[in-house]
């Protein structure tokens, strides 16, 4: 009879109800004196006994599987499988970025000196299956063939605007920005990719549950797709960072806030970050909602070790008030406008080399 | 008086046997056939038998480990939860509490043995009290003039660990890392190695994996035999908040079991030994609750783990009692963590992953349906048993064969071979590591992670 079949826990079943019924009937036959009589007792009970621990054994295995025959239960089962490879037909790979445009850059007044060059991308996200339109700037002296040299670190600037028809304009104008500030030497080099904050519905860089996984693609697509195509630092190095526009500075907060592991540093405009912008996609769970909410995330969850700058002070001024080491929030003060690039590449430049240099 | 301990064992055989005694003792006083008499008998039954059910069930929890300590068991641990919020996480992600634990290849024990023979077999909790740590003997990597034990260059060590999550503020105590002999030799002084993350099975104690899937001592043998190249070992516990059943998951507004293992573990484990980075660097092993979790874990985080086993697993959670709500209410975030619904709907992650079981197990079906889905870039592979349960016999057959392909995806420790022995060795001393590599990074790059 199988150690898994319905025979087995029947019998036992059976054997331990007639046993129960048989030794409460049979109970003043065996209350006599004597050392016979003790034993029968003993005998009677233990016997009993066993028998409803087999029955419970035999019904807990059948039903979580775990010893599958008599020879499993007693060790007997011996050697190993094969291990089967599965057969798959070639895949055909999709390049992870996809140049389809490209200019120089150079830097205004005389000269116009070549400082870098602006990419129009198309970067695929394999593991989200997410492919966003995008810029990239690579710094003047830029080459992708000198392994040897240091890897770059990144900035990845979330902005409405890198998805709509001013497009090129504001890429042109933002790496303009970043070669000025390098050329004259307060910002070390760096790659800066520019990407739309809006991936269908979602515009806060969140996974829509069972829907697009734009978080997914944000902190781990585009950091595995910089780093293999460009000379870019690996995402583990912490030699990240993300600079939002409006509607880009819940992405960079949020994505911050949830992959300090890649990114070291974030600046946004000053806000409450209490909801991703746009309708906000939470699959009906109070839950996820709450979570959406930066604020709530910043007095629920560990202090992640990352820098925030905010463009300006604001009325409210939660995160100022919130964040605690390892966390330091900061702000460029009220002159700064909505959109202060040039000072915001320098302070991420700063984070950035600094986080460097204390790996040594 | 701890659940495991063995005088609580002890205690409850002595109480099943005195309720026998108790219940032949009073025997001949309702030996009556009336109403009352038959109603004590009927009683006393009960109470023998019950005692002897706590009796069975003790004993089969002391041995099989499913429960550690009566918080785990009854919940309301303090030591287990992510109450460090607003505040900075603890600044060393890795503290050791125990070490010198073993085990000596070739011993034919799977317990492990200690160095010097005076601590075997005691259980862990033994260790944390009665033995303190050498800790720059292990992390800073070794120094050859003293403090090390010869028995770590010829053996390896296993160290208990807590494991405190930077990221998600959970910590998780009483893990094992097994760190190979090699870790100690000179010629592997500057060598990353790469991690295989063990995950055990839900309820469970991470001390199972040393002790009944022995696998410091399987690997140990294996890279002995020459079968398998060294690799480090994090053994933990795939429950992080015992009682609670989290199933590896990001609970939406609760603990972030998900990210813990797949953020932070890589993290305390870099900052802490010298292994890899990343991709194929690291690979993710379990059995049952923690085969699931493997599979999930490098499906979703597929440039962190390049390769999975999944022993006896299974594809997709069944919430239950047990689990209370994983999914903040959203079938949609349900869907997301149910591994059959990512293959059909969301693109194939670049992984491998390696599913076993048995014919005999209920998980066989379901098995085979996720080998089924699984399409490029993703790799499926499978290993069948004839014959064989959900229990540690099976699992540690499967584990020798599962540790040979979980090596050939590995990238292995490179041991600094000086330029003439390389051909004695009889085989390349300096295999690329990009050969076996997923992206462009440098992994062999000094310190990769930045310490702050």
């Amino acid at each position: 009879m199988g150690l898994t079949s319905r025979g087995l826990v029947a019998v036992l079943a059976v054997g331990a109800a007639g046993l129960l019924a048989g030794v409460l009937w049979l109970w003043p036959k065996l209350a006599g004196r004597g050392i016979r009589m003790i034993l029968a007792r003993i005998a009677a009970l233990a016997v009993l006994e066993l028998t409803v621990l087999g029955l419970i054994f035999a019904v807990v295995n059948r039903s979580a599987d775990f010893y599958s025959s008599w020879s499993d239960l007693f060790g007997a089962d011996t050697g190993s499988g094969a291990i089967i490879a599965g057969q798959y037909s070639a895949s055909q790979a999709i390049a992870p970025v996809a140049v389809t445009g490209s200019s120089a850059v150079r830097l205004p007044g005389r000269g116009k000196a070549r400082a870098g060059t602006l990419q129009t991308v198309r970067i695929h996200g394999q593991l989200s299956g997410l492919t966003m339109p995008g810029y990239i700037y690579l710094p003047a002296g830029y080459s992708a063939a000198r392994r040897a040299a240091r890897p770059l670190p990144v900035v990845a600037v979330i902005s409405d605007q890198a998805g709509r028809r001013a497009a090129p304009d504001s890429a042109r104008r933002l790496s303009a920005t970043a070669a000025v500030q390098m050329a004259a030497g307060r910002l070390g080099p760096m790659i800066v990719v520019m990407l739309p904050s809006r991936s269908g519905q979602d515009q806060g860089c969140l996974n829509v549950p069972g829907g697009a996984q734009a978080a997914t693609f944000f902190a781990q697509d585009l950091p595995h797709a910089i780093g293999s195509v460009y000379r870019a630092a690996s995402p583990f190095t912490r030699r990240w960072a993300l600079l939002g526009d409006s509607s880009g500075g819940y992405c960079a907060l949020q994505l911050a806030l949830t992959s300090s592991g890649t990114f070291a540093a974030a600046a946004l405009p000053p806000g409450t970050y209490s909801a991703p912008p746009g309708s906000g996609e939470f699959g009906g769970s109070p839950q996820l909602r709450r979570q959406d909410n930066l604020a709530w995330l910043l007095r629920h969850r560990p202090m992640q070790p990352i820098s925030v700058l905010l463009f300006a002070r604001g009325r409210a001024q939660p995160l100022l008030s919130l964040a605690r080491p390892p966390m330091y929030a900061t702000s460029l003060g009220p002159a700064a406008g909505p959109w202060p690039l040039a000072a915001a590449l320098d302070w991420i430049g700063t984070r950035l080399s600094r986080s460097g240099l204390a790996k040594g | 008086m701890g659940l495991t301990n063995r005088s609580f064992v002890e205690l409850t055989i002595v109480a099943a046997v005195c309720g026998l005694a108790c219940t032949v003792w009073l025997w001949p006083r309702v030996a009556s056939q009336r109403v009352a008499s038959i109603a004590v008998r009927l009683g006393l039954i009960a109470a023998s038998q019950a005692l002897a059910v706590i009796a069975l069930l003790a004993a089969v929890n002391g041995y099989f480990m499913f429960y550690g300590s009566w918080s785990a068991l009854l919940g309301g641990g303090t030591a287990q939860s992510a109450a460090t919020a607003g505040t900075a996480a603890s600044p060393r992600p890795i503290t050791i509490t125990a070490t010198d634990l073993g085990p000596v290849p070739g011993s034919g024990s799977v317990l492990p043995e200690s160095a010097n023979g005076k601590l075997a077999a005691k259980p862990p909790h033994y260790y944390a009290k009665h033995h303190t740590v050498a800790k720059h003997a292990v992390v800073g990597g070794p120094s050859l003039k003293g403090g090390l034990s010869r028995a770590a260059r010829s053996a390896g060590e296993l160290l208990q660990v807590t494991i405190s999550g930077e990221h998600t503020g959970i910590t998780s105590g009483r893990n094992f890392v097994y760190l190979p002999p090699q870790y100690f030799q000179p010629a592997y002084a500057r060598a990353r190695f790469p991690v295989v993350l063990a995950l055990t099975g839900y309820p469970n104690e991470a001390w199972s994996l040393v002790k009944f899937l022995a696998l410091p001592a399987t690997a140990a043998g294996l890279v002995a035999d020459g079968k398998i190249r060294p690799a480090v070992y994090v053994m933990m516990n795939s429950s992080v908040a015992l009682p609670r059943d989290t199933e590896c998951t990001d609970i939406p507004a609760g603990l972030q079991v998900e990210s813990f293992f797949a953020q932070d573990v890589p993290l305390a484990l870099e900052r802490t030994f010298r292994v890899q980075p990343s991709g194929s660097g690291w690979a993710v092993l379990g059995y049952s609750a923690g085969g699931y979790c493997a599979a999930k874990l490098a499906m979703m985080y597929p440039y962190q783990f390049s390769a999975a086993v999944s022993m006896s697993g299974y594809y997709n959670t069944i919430t239950g009692s047990g689990t209370g709500s994983l999914y903040g209410g959203s079938s949609g975030y349900r869907n997301e963590n149910n591994l059959y619904w990512r293959l059909r709907r969301l693109p194939a992650p670049p992984v491998s992953i390696l599913a076993t079981s048995t014919r005999g197990e209920g998980a066989y079906p379901g098995t085979l349906a996720f080998l089924r889905l699984i399409h490029p870039p993703m790799r499926g592979y499978s290993m069948v048993l004839a014959q064989g349960g959900h229990n540690y016999g099976t699992w540690h057959r499967e584990l020798p064969p599962g540790l040979e392909w979980l090596s050939r995806r590995l990238a292995p420790a490179r041991p600094h071979v000086a330029p003439g022995r390389a051909a004695a060795l009889g085989r390349p001393a300096d295999r690329s590591l990009a050969a076996g590599g997923m992206g462009g990074y440098q992994m062999a790059a000094p310190v990769a992670r930045s310490k702050r």
